[in-house]
């Protein structure tokens, strides 16, 4: 194990899947000799050449409609959107193209690609730059979504996108890029679709994931020191999405608080609520808590986008209120 | 007092861009180059243009930024006429031109544009002015320019002594029957079909009737002009027989082969084996010897020659009058009909 | 461009087989036997005939929603086809898919495409793959005219001609795109035109004749094999039917309808190849009644298939 950051942690994945694998190629806004607008793929240029390593002019709908066109022809594409906002821009050929060619085309095609973006706010990026779109891809069906907290998942969760038959929306927290964990070395991979508990408590669940896991386990510490032990879950893929980890941490705690940046009208918050309600009504003890953005876009101020940031003492306020 | 101008919105686009680098000349830039001929035309004291009317619309276009201040003195008018975005429309067009009283015609196109024109033009000259790809007839000529000189024609400031040449032309026989002509070149090549229409496989050639061709030109002229160049007043053509690639290729009076060097078509030189040629007279007939064909006029596939067919080719000096840029010009500055004092 | 008599009646043969196959579809969507939407090639035959006849195994076309052409003429299965437009279990897509997503990717069939213009990125990385594996294989798009008004258009030419890659964009100027006529939905009438601005060559070819789109598809392919990078080639056609069968087609006159119809891609080459004596009349009409059985077959073959099970409303979704 080393202490890697989550940029350097996605950057070894991409390093290692392209020796694994030929196929594997990347394309994108500047991620070559610049290594990418955030230093992402710093390096795999002159690693892998050119040939592997594509800068695309600014052309997302060519991005990633190219990308689809190369998967079912053969490659493993990992294209790179630099901001999750700019997804509109290629929307096409996420929601018509990549997530439905299996099915329509009654199951002979396949799309494997992983479509890397940069989500969230924090950085003073405002209303274009910084947000989180997630409940969007959630809600297409045929597409994985992939939304990793940590470097060592960043970089796991990236292996098994990139290997994985599917298209993958892998979304990478900008904020996060230069935060630091251990990473296994080589050959480490962690399956889609499966949550981890970060910390282990029996008083109340908390579901957060991206950047929102590290403001709950904040807010768990806190919450330690007044006697409140929470259970802290990362889903870590929304799609697809791990009940039976969630469902047995409140059968323990019998409350949950789901936590995340996007805006908690129509986020998918609603959607874990929702499944939560329907199916483990009976071991619930209290209703559920969603502490999510208010319904807005995001402002550019200092002040105002920390006020429109999810925070500790919100998740705190949400648990407490349970007590 | 009267021109007409016929632009072809199709010509400049055929298989010539994907094989041999040729120009593309689109329409947007025709439509520039319209603008200028309409000033030179203007300048020179026409009164009126007749425009033949045509699917991609030249007239409107051409004539949107002529408002206002812009606006043109001379009267602009569309032929009334239905197009059919085929060869016909030039022909026709230049058939009502010459009963509108035009008095001489701009024409816009390559040398196929020209022939189909000349055959409405009877002997209303013809100020071809080059948007094609390889081009004999027409010529490459600043828009301004030709204007300039087609209006002088036009208004008859300049003696048609000066500024006229009277071109040469081929007659195209079907089993005895007239049925197409052309300007420069017919081109037996060994085909069945018109395919993309334009030459660009020289293999395919085994017989070419030409009008002219010089050293400096591109083409099938180029062929000509290697060999034995003739220019467009001499009164005189060439017939000659091609070998097909492989075949024993013998001069009629060596017993050896001639490989002719010329550039055939932009940015496409090649070695032509020619097997023999021969000069050919006004009024001389040629056999065409290659059945099954396809007969190219003036570049482009056009008459099919079935196994059964016999088709001839004959050299007449009765082909349209063209107007000589250079010499209509410097005819009227000799005459000082640029100097007002 | 030296064909032999067997391939001129191929391509006669494949032209025909798109007539027939199109105009049984009219019949049966007609007599509400056939669900959802159906776009028809008939008249632009020549087309997919022409482009496809030059076509290896190793390469890929993207289609559009007009798409039953372009997968006959890359030897999708008639029957599966058939199938697949009747919504049937045997079909291409198990009758997932419809008239619309007709696809066949072992044959490089990326399918056809309900979104007007989607197939312009997917075939330049089809093509991107071709370079990239070394397939020598070529990628050809199919799309109409009113396709290239769209911004995919812009990005994937210019993609595939900064990247150099064997990419062949077919476009079918049909003059409509659904009721807007291209007069109205652009203000040029050469598509070709705009390659230039993406720095590649563009020319027009009479796409109702069927050896002039062979003879430019030809030069296309052996020069994006050759690693000489895209072209784009537009085809003039026009359809006879409307954008959808159903379609009353107040936007256009009769007259323009005839125009064309006189035009008629099969007829015109089928003269062609009497006149030059390339085939008789009892040879033309044995392929005429070949290609009959072959559909009526194809149709049987669909009607005697079941409804896809229920099972597989939600299989399929994703990949294991």
């Amino acid at each position: 194990m080393a202490e890697k950051t989550y940029s350097q942690a996605i950057n070894e994945a991409l390093e290692e899947e392209m020796r694994r694998d030929e196929k594997v190629y990347i394309l994108g806004e500047d991620v070559g000799a610049f290594g990418g607008c955030f230093g992402v793929t710093t390096g795999l240029l002159e690693k892998f050449g050119a040939e592997r390593v594509l800068d695309a002019p600014i052309s997302e709908t060519a991005i990633m409609g190219s990308a689809v066109g190369a998967a079912v022809a053969g490659l493993r594409p990992v294209p790179e959107i630099m901001f999750v906002d700019f997804v509109g821009v290629c929307l096409d050929e996420l929601l018509n193209q990549a997530a439905k060619m299996h099915y329509m085309f009654g199951g002979k095609a396949k799309v494997p690609l992983t479509l890397r973006m940069a989500g969230g706010a924090g950085v003073g990026a405002a209303a274009q730059h910084s947000q989180s779109l997630e409940a969007f891809m959630c809600h297409i069906p045929g597409i994985k979504v992939v939304m990793p907290a940590t470097a060592a998942d960043a970089k796991g969760l990236l292996k098994s996108a990139i290997r994985d038959d599917n298209p993958v929306v892998f979304l990478e927290h900008k904020a996060l890029y230069g935060a630091s964990g251990e990473v296994p070395e080589g050959e480490y991979t962690i399956p889609l679709g499966k949550a981890d508990i970060k910390r282990e408590g029996k008083d109340v669940t908390i579901l957060a994931y991206s950047m929102m896991l590290h403001k709950a386990l904040a807010a768990a510490e806190t919450l330690a020191l007044e006697g409140i032990e929470a259970e802290v879950i990362d889903p870590r893929t929304l799609v697809p999405f791990d009940k039976e980890t969630l469902y047995k941490s409140i059968e323990k705690t019998g409350r949950l608080v789901i936590v995340h940046e996007a805006v908690k009208q129509g986020g998918f918050g609603g959607e874990i609520a929702a499944m939560v309600a329907e199916e483990c009504f009976d071991s619930l003890d209290a209703s559920i808590k969603r502490v999510a953005a208010p319904f807005t876009p995001i402002p550019f101020a200092s002040n105002l986008e920390a006020a429109y940031i999810p925070d500790e003492a919100k998740i705190i306020e949400a648990v407490k209120s349970f007590f | 007092m009267i021109a007409g101008i016929i632009a072809n919105p199709a010509s400049g686009k055929d298989i010539r861009r994907l094989v041999a680098h040729a120009t593309v000349f689109d329409n947007q830039e025709k439509v520039n180059l319209i603008r200028r001929i309409l000033l030179g035309l203007q300048a020179a004291g026409v009164q009126r243009v007749w425009f033949m009317p045509d699917y991609f619309g030249f007239y409107e276009r051409a004539l949107d930024v002529f408002s206002g201040e812009n606006q043109l003195t001379m009267e602009t008018k569309l032929l009334p006429m239905q197009w059919k975005a085929n060869q016909e429309d030039s022909q026709l067009a230049a058939a009502k031109m010459v009963e509108m009283g035009v008095s001489c015609l701009v024409t816009l196109g390559g040398d196929g544009t020209n022939r189909v024109v000349s055959k409405g033009a009877g002997e209303v000259p013809i100020m071809p002015v080059s948007t094609g790809t390889n081009n004999v007839f027409s010529v490459m000529v600043e828009g301004t320019i030709a204007g300039l000189a087609a209006g002088l024609v036009a208004t008859g400031a300049v003696e048609q002594e000066y500024s006229l040449i009277q071109t040469k032309k081929l007659i195209i026989y079907m089993n005895g029957k007239a049925v197409d002509i052309a300007l420069i070149d017919a081109v037996v090549l060994a085909e069945q079909f018109v395919g993309s229409r334009a030459i660009w496989d020289i293999g395919k050639i085994r017989q070419i009737v030409a009008t002219c061709g010089e050293s400096f030109h591109i083409g099938i002229a180029a062929i000509v002009g290697a060999l034995h160049p003739i220019n467009k007043r001499e009164a005189k053509g060439i017939n000659l027989i091609v070998s097909e690639s492989g075949e024993q290729t013998r001069d009629s009076t060596q017993g050896s082969s001639i490989q002719v060097k010329a550039a055939v078509g932009p940015g496409l030189i090649r070695s032509v084996p020619v097997r023999s040629y021969e000069l050919i007279s006004p009024g001389q007939k040629v056999v065409v010897r290659h059945v099954p064909c396809v007969i190219a006029v003036d570049g482009e596939r056009e008459i099919f020659v079935g196994p059964e067919d016999c088709a001839e080719v004959e050299l007449v000096q009765t082909g349209p009058f063209v107007v000589d840029v250079k010499s209509t010009l410097n005819r009227a500055a000799k005459k000082g009909l640029f100097i007002n004092r | 461009m030296a064909l032999s008599k067997e391939q001129m009646l191929d391509l006669y043969r494949q032209m025909r087989m798109i007539r027939e196959f199109e105009e049984t579809v009219a019949k049966f969507f007609s007599q509400g036997q056939i669900p959802g939407f159906v776009h028809l090639y008939i008249g632009e035959e020549a087309v997919a005939t022409g482009v496809c006849a030059n076509l290896e195994k190793q390469d890929y076309i993207a289609s559009t929603h007009r798409g039953h052409g372009h997968g006959i003429a890359r030897g999708a299965s008639l029957n599966k086809m058939m199938a697949e437009i009747f919504g049937r279990a045997d079909g291409e897509c198990k009758g997932k898919g419809g008239s619309m997503h007709i696809a066949d990717v072992e044959l490089g069939f990326l399918g056809a495409n309900g979104i007007v213009g989607a197939g312009l990125p997917l075939a330049t990385g089809a093509g991107f793959a071709a370079k990239y594996m070394k397939t020598n294989g070529v990628a050809i798009c199919f799309f109409g005219d009113a396709s290239s008004n769209r911004g995919t258009f812009h990005e994937s030419l210019n993609m595939a001609s900064i990247q150099k890659l064997p990419v062949v964009f077919v476009n079918e100027n049909n003059m409509y795109g659904i009721s807007m006529s291209q007069e109205r939905h652009q203000n040029i009438t050469d598509i070709a035109d705009r390659a230039g601005s993406y720095g590649m060559p563009g020319m027009v070819v009479d796409g109702n004749d069927v050896m002039a789109v062979y003879e430019a598809a030809e030069e296309a392919v052996k020069r994006a094999r050759a690693g000489g990078g895209p072209v784009l080639i537009e085809c003039k056609t026009y359809r006879h039917h409307g954008h959808f069968e159903g379609d009353p087609c107040v936007y256009r006159c009769d007259e323009e309808v005839n125009t064309w119809k006189a035009k008629d891609p099969l007829p015109r080459f089928v003269n062609r190849l009497q006149e030059m004596k390339m085939a008789t009349e009892a040879e033309i009409n044995q392929i005429d009644i070949e290609v009959k059985k072959i559909i009526a077959d194809a149709v049987e073959f669909a009607q005697n298939s079941p409804v896809p099970s229920l099972d597989e409303l939600t299989s399929d979704v994703y990949c294991d």
